[in-house]
């Protein structure tokens, strides 16, 4: 998942996003709204957490300039004050939820796995499917019955696929929602990735969780069970 | 034009100055007629008493004699003149004042008719008759008296003088009085402004005097803001002094654990993170108290539906994944009398609740029932109303599992407090949470108190 950090306070924005990354998400950093809103129109964000206080384009802005684009990644907002009265605001300019700041990190994971759960259909945690589930609050995979463990890029790309679960993504879709902007898309890092994940989900080879569809991409295939 | 006084007395003036023209010019144009009039009755009775000492000569012809009763006829260059013209043009007869007179185109006016004029600085009174002699033959006569027109311009002129004196004597005093009336008019404005600057310079802590009633309304809305902003003062001190207060113990309690050398790493983590948790939620408590605006004065009705939608519509989309059904019962004509932040501060964190803790339904209603009154309903079984009390007492989470803020909470109970309102909790049908929260009416200028 990529997500877009826009926060100006640059200690704050490096720990979060250091914080991010080794959860497992890609981040692209903003320390203003300018830089913040030309990464939000341009890179396929899969969701943005925007400070409200920015100094040169107020948070408020940056999120209805986004909305008005037709960009739908869901937001959270940051807010230092946490009055009703700017949270009604932001979440009238387009935002999806709020976090009154300090915070706790956990508290925010929490929120970006419910946002980008429910941007995808699902309403709780655990992303279930026939034979196999994925816990997006600890992380974990369960295949038929039994834990097993994920690397952090491996997670990346089952979690990606497993809400855009049915539909076929693009090698370079995937890319982009994997790693951040500077990485080097001619390796084949992404195809041993995806053939470790399938040995993962099915060792045996029978449900064949993920096909690979010729020159288009690959799709997750299996049934939701319910959530 | 920035003073009223000047503008008063500029428009004042103006008018004084409109009538005073009008009535100088009607009254000196009346005198005029009049005394035209009344110099024209005299010289027509002189053309009576002429013709009635008209005679008949030996010939049985006109004569008039040589004395007349007036004796300023007789007196060369008198101003007075008589003389009879024949309807050819020629002198008949002259009094002797008129010996020297030049009369130029004699006038000559048909018998019976009469013309008065004014030529060559005189005034003339012609009047014509038909004479009939002794052989029966008819002559006709043309009797003139003229006068001289000095007498007359001195007199208009003695008139004008004395008119125009007086008018500008009353004009003068009538501005006089003007100015003064506008000055004793405007003193209560300058009083104002002088007990401002009282103020301004800590003299006084509020307008005391008595004003007229036309000031009143400004008055009392000056003293309500002013102790508004006093109050309002007074309540960031306070919370100032608390906030530092409540702060000490924490980072007395840190450094303490800090120069322990027997805390572990662990603890030290844990300690910290629990007591930097703690300050967070001070600051956070203080700063939220702090910002009520808690503005009952000079403030636009705030229609309750109105926030209450804009709440919800925020509210669902926060917890769109509960799929609860959101039962709405808005009165529109619901309004608070009070800061719009305030209210929402109050329903946003009232209704949070509910939507945190309800299994299916939230139901809202906002009607009018002697003032605002307010029901916020769900289903869940978050907390009971015994403990809802001391939520709202202590301004803490009731339970630490469900992400709450029960420093929202606090402020909650601190804005309806400040507003004379009233929340009361209790168990719902559904078995769920139910409050009502009631603002009495009240009068609207009702100054706060901390």
């Amino acid at each position: 998942m990529r997500l877009l950090l826009i926060e100006d306070e640059v200690p704050l924005l490096e720990q979060l996003a250091g914080q991010l990354e080794r959860k497992g998400y890609a981040v692209e950093r903003a320390a203003n709204g300018t830089d913040g809103l030309y990464l939000g129109q341009e890179l396929p964000v899969d969701l943005a957490i925007v400070d409200l206080g920015l100094p040169d384009i107020s948070g408020m802005d940056v999120i209805r300039t986004l909305r008005k684009g037709d960009h739908a990644f869901p937001i959270l907002i940051l807010t230092a004050r946490g009055r009703w009265q700017e949270k009604v605001e932001g979440l009238e300019a387009g935002a999806d939820d709020y976090l009154v700041k300090p915070f706790q990190f956990e508290e925010l994971l929490a929120r970006l796995n419910a946002l980008l759960r429910r941007s995808g259909g699902w309403s709780t945690p655990v992303l279930r499917f026939h034979g196999v589930s994925l816990n997006t609050a600890s992380q974990q995979l369960v295949v038929e019955g039994n834990t097993v463990a994920l690397t952090a890029y491996e997670y990346r790309v089952l979690e990606y696929l497993m809400l855009h679960a049915g539909e076929v993504i693009s090698k370079t879709v995937l890319t982009e929602h994997i790693y951040e902007q500077d990485y080097d898309r001619d390796s084949n890092v992404l195809e041993v990735l995806l053939s470790r994940l399938r040995r993962k989900l099915d060792p045996e080879n029978r449900i064949k969780p993920i096909e690979t569809l010729r020159g288009r991409g690959y799709r997750f295939c299996l049934k939701k069970a319910g959530g | 034009m920035s003073s009223i006084h000047l503008r008063l007395l500029l428009v004042a003036t103006l008018v004084l100055a409109g009538f005073i023209g009008v009535t100088g010019w009607a009254l000196e144009n009346a005198f005029r007629e009049a005394s035209k009039t009344a110099l024209q009755e005299k010289l027509q009775s002189h053309v009576y008493a002429l013709l009635a000492a008209a005679d008949v000569d030996a010939e049985g012809k006109m004569r008039l004699p040589e004395h007349l009763p007036e004796p300023r006829f007789s007196r060369p260059d008198s101003g007075l003149y008589a003389f009879v013209t024949t309807p050819d043009g020629n002198l008949f007869w002259r009094s002797r004042s008129a010996l020297g007179l030049e009369i130029a185109d004699a006038p000559s006016v048909a018998p019976g008719q009469t013309r008065f004029q004014r030529s060559n600085a005189m005034f003339l009174f012609s009047h014509g008759v038909e004479w009939e002699d002794d052989s029966g033959a008819n002559q006709a006569f043309t009797f003139n008296v003229a006068e001289q027109v000095q007498s007359f311009d001195r007199q208009l002129g003695r008139f004008r003088l004395s008119l125009w004196s007086w008018l500008a004597a009353l004009a003068a005093a009538l501005l006089l009085v003007q100015a003064l009336v506008l000055r004793w008019g405007l003193r209560p404005l300058r009083q104002v402004e002088m007990d401002l600057k009282a103020i301004q310079d800590g003299q006084a802590q509020r307008l005391q005097n008595v004003y007229p009633r036309e000031l009143q309304g400004l008055t009392s809305s000056l003293n309500a803001l002013m102790e508004h902003a006093k109050a309002v003062q007074e309540r960031y001190r306070n919370r100032l002094d608390d906030l530092v207060h409540s702060l000490k113990t924490p980072l007395a309690y840190l450094a303490a654990l800090l120069q322990d050398p027997d805390t572990s790493d662990d603890q030290l983590r844990a300690k910290t993170m629990e007591q930097l948790q703690r300050m967070d939620h001070i600051v956070q408590h203080q700063l939220r108290r702090a910002a009520v605006a808690a503005r009952t004065t000079l403030v636009n009705p705030v229609a309750v539906t109105a926030v209450t939608e804009r709440l919800l519509t925020a509210l669902e989309k926060i917890y769109a994944h509960r799929e609860l059904a959101v039962i709405r019962s808005l009165n529109a004509a619901a309004v608070f009398h009070g800061d719009e932040a305030d209210l929402m501060e109050v329903l946003g964190n009232l209704l949070e609740n509910a939507f945190k803790y309800a299994k299916t339904e939230v139901r809202v209603s906002v009607d009018i029932e002697e003032g605002l009154l307010i029901i916020i309903e769900d289903d869940g079984a978050g907390i009971s109303p015994e403990q809802w009390e001391t939520v709202l007492q202590r301004g803490r989470r009731a339970d630490e599992t469900v992400s709450g803020q029960g420093i929202g909470l606090a402020v909650v109970k601190e804005i309806i407090t400040l507003y004379g309102g009233v929340l009361e909790a209790m168990k719902a049908e559904s078995g769920g949470l139910r409050l009502r929260l009631h603002f009495p009416h009240e009068d609207p200028m009702r100054i706060p108190n901390t």
